[in-house]
């Protein structure tokens, strides 16, 4: 049953993948003039004829589209990406030294984001009507207002420009060593940022899955045979967190979305930053590169998330409806 | 209960207000949004420009107006075109079922998986440019939620009594799925565009901002913050706050309304 299960999520998987790739490819055909010039951006005017007719058969860019899709498919998957129309370095290497950075800020705020909202959403759901209850409502529906960019411009305001406690952007201090300190030391306004974006939905939502479970029957029962409090408060975490962690799947995609924008904003090397850099200067082989690497890194985390839910949702395992 | 009211109201009166100001800015602005004076750069809010000047010495209230406009200008615009995509898109998967919504619904599940904003800055890298280009994207990148609540509306209402009635009467097609079938989903339409707006507004700063949306020259209020965080090294402040409250109220007005709506229709509907 699992193995079946698996085999659908890794279908839906390659589905997704294959439209990734198919965005990533045409956009270099849909691109105003032809692909040559796509290519060579904004040093294309400078392309004579006979010299773009040599570069079109280099490329094998006068065969059909679907023949040269299927050419870049096999290539891309050999992680040869093309090369960098700015840079002339390989994209596959550029996406290497991007890849880790994204992923330790990515990885890291959903980390913390999924402790805090789970204390939190505990917390506020257990105790109805209490301070921290309508608190978090009202947090909630206020950060997820707040555009994260600007939390960003206002945290940089205060932290950076006022009090000077944390660098307004990069990675690494320019004395420094890049130790694993310093590196901290720069992460903390991207990723509270990261959090505190998205902490409030998160617990919002398991507070008000905590709510619905616990006027449910069974823990009446539990607590009318003296079960203790623990006990309680564990069984209904254990059947709140599963539409909790499928939520979480569900807006994986966003927070590389809003990494995106804090990237550049803190000035973080990461694919975001790479996405937005390549979008201005028109370097179309890395924008197709970073998009095509981005739908893989989310498809192998919703793969995670799927797995996760497996393990904590016996029903699944039997088979039933996802 | 009461009180619910009273807070939809309130609600409803600020956006209202905002949208007003926006919408009247040009006779409103104290002076023209464009017209610099380097004789008052980076002056801090007074009497005679009270939320500040910016780098050009340009009024920057009369800038947040202006720039409002063409802000709620294009998150409407997008809404219109992504709502009306996703009520066909989903309409037809809702509607015929079996293996073209299999299918449709696949193709959708992908589109959600792949984050929304790096579809658009995909676009944006090759048709870069005005105002409507930007609201035509971000249309043809917003329908995927609408589609899915249009599907799942029009499959409960499709068994529905009164439907089967109406085929049994041989009322046609075209009639069966816009007075019967949309008619009868409008409410959750409503409600997901609500927040299909607050979204736009999202991705309109966003991308403004990064400097890929909007060209500078027009003032939004995506495009104000752009230049806000070297603003802020020489200490200017007030160009990266104003801009940004406008954005908070907005949208907490559109989300704070959309949610009101969303508890009432769960009270009357399921």
């Amino acid at each position: 049953m699992i193995a079946k299960w698996i085999g659908k999520r890794v279908i839906m998987g390659t589905i997704v993948l294959i439209i990734v790739s198919f965005l990533s490819f045409f956009l270099m055909h849909a691109a105003p003039g032809n692909p040559a010039a796509a290519y060579y951006g904004g040093n294309a005017q400078t392309l004579s004829t006979a010299e773009k007719e040599r570069i079109e058969t280099a490329f094998g860019l006068d065969q059909p589209i679907l023949y040269q899709y299927g050419v870049w498919l096999r290539e891309a998957m050999q992680g040869n990406l093309g090369y960098s129309a700015k840079e002339g370095r390989p994209v596959a290497t550029i996406i290497q030294e991007r890849l880790p950075n994204t992923l330790q800020l990515v990885v890291g705020t959903l980390g913390i984001v999924a402790i805090a909202s789970t204390w939190l959403g505990l917390q506020a759901g257990m105790k109805e009507g209490s301070l921290i209850d309508r608190g978090l409502s009202f947090v909630s529906i206020a950060s997820s207002a707040i555009p994260p960019f600007w939390l960003g411009i206002l945290f940089i305001m205060v932290f950076s420009v006022q009090l000077g406690w944390f660098p307004s952007s990069g990675m690494k201090d320019v004395r420094g060593d890049g130790g694993l300190v310093d590196r901290l030391h720069h992460m903390v306004l991207p990723l509270s940022v990261l959090v505190l974006a998205h902490v409030g939905v998160f617990a919002r939502f398991l507070q008000e899955n905590v709510k619905a479970e616990k006027h449910r029957y069974y823990v009446e029962v539990a607590r009318a045979n003296g079960v203790p409090e623990r006990a309680i408060r564990k069984m209904i975490l254990r059947n709140a967190i599963i539409p909790y962690i499928n939520y979480v799947g569900v807006t994986i995609p966003s927070f590389f979305g809003g990494s995106i924008v804090v990237e550049t904003l803190f000035g973080w090397s990461g694919l975001g930053q790479l996405l937005v850099k390549a979008v201005m200067v028109k370097d179309f082989p890395v924008l197709m590169g970073a998009i095509l690497i981005t739908g893989v890194v989310v498809v192998i985390c919703l793969f995670v998330i799927d797995v996760l839910m497996i393990c904590l949702n016996p029903r699944l395992r039997r088979g039933g409806i996802v | 209960m009461r009180k619910e009211q009273k807070m939809l109201i309130f609600w409803l009166v600020i956006l209202g207000l905002l949208v007003g100001f926006t919408l009247f800015s040009s006779w409103l602005v104290p002076f023209e949004p464009n017209a610099m004076d380097m004789n008052h750069i980076y002056e801090a809010p007074n009497g005679t420009h009270l939320l500040g000047t910016d780098q050009l010495g340009r009024d920057v209230l009369s800038r947040l107006l202006v720039g409002g406009r063409v802000t709620l200008f294009i998150a409407t615009l997008s809404v219109v075109l992504s709502s009306i995509i996703g009520i066909i898109y989903g309409g037809i998967s809702g509607y015929f079922g079996g293996a073209i919504d299999a299918v449709m619904m696949r193709i959708l599940e992908a589109f959600l998986t792949i984050p929304s904003l790096v579809i658009v800055l995909a676009l944006q890298a090759i048709m870069q440019g005005s105002v409507w280009r930007m609201a035509m994207i971000m249309g043809c990148t917003g329908w995927f939620v609408t589609a899915r609540i249009v599907r799942s509306e029009f499959i409960r209402l499709k068994e529905l009594e009164f439907i089967h009635m109406a085929k049994m009467f041989r009322t046609p097609l075209w009639k069966i799925l816009f007075r019967h079938l949309l008619r009868n989903s409008l409410p959750a339409i409503f409600v997901v565009t609500i927040f299909n707006f607050a979204g736009a507004i999202f991705t309109e700063v966003s991308l403004s901002f990064l400097g890929i949306g909007v060209p500078p020259s027009i003032p939004s209020w995506g495009t104000m913050l752009y230049t806000a965080q070297n603003d802020l090294l020489v200490g200017a402040w007030w160009m990266g706050l104003f801009p940004g409250m406008f954005i908070f109220v907005t949208i907490l007005c559109v989300q704070a309304i959309g949610s009101r709506f969303k508890q009432r229709g769960g009270q009357t509907h399921v």
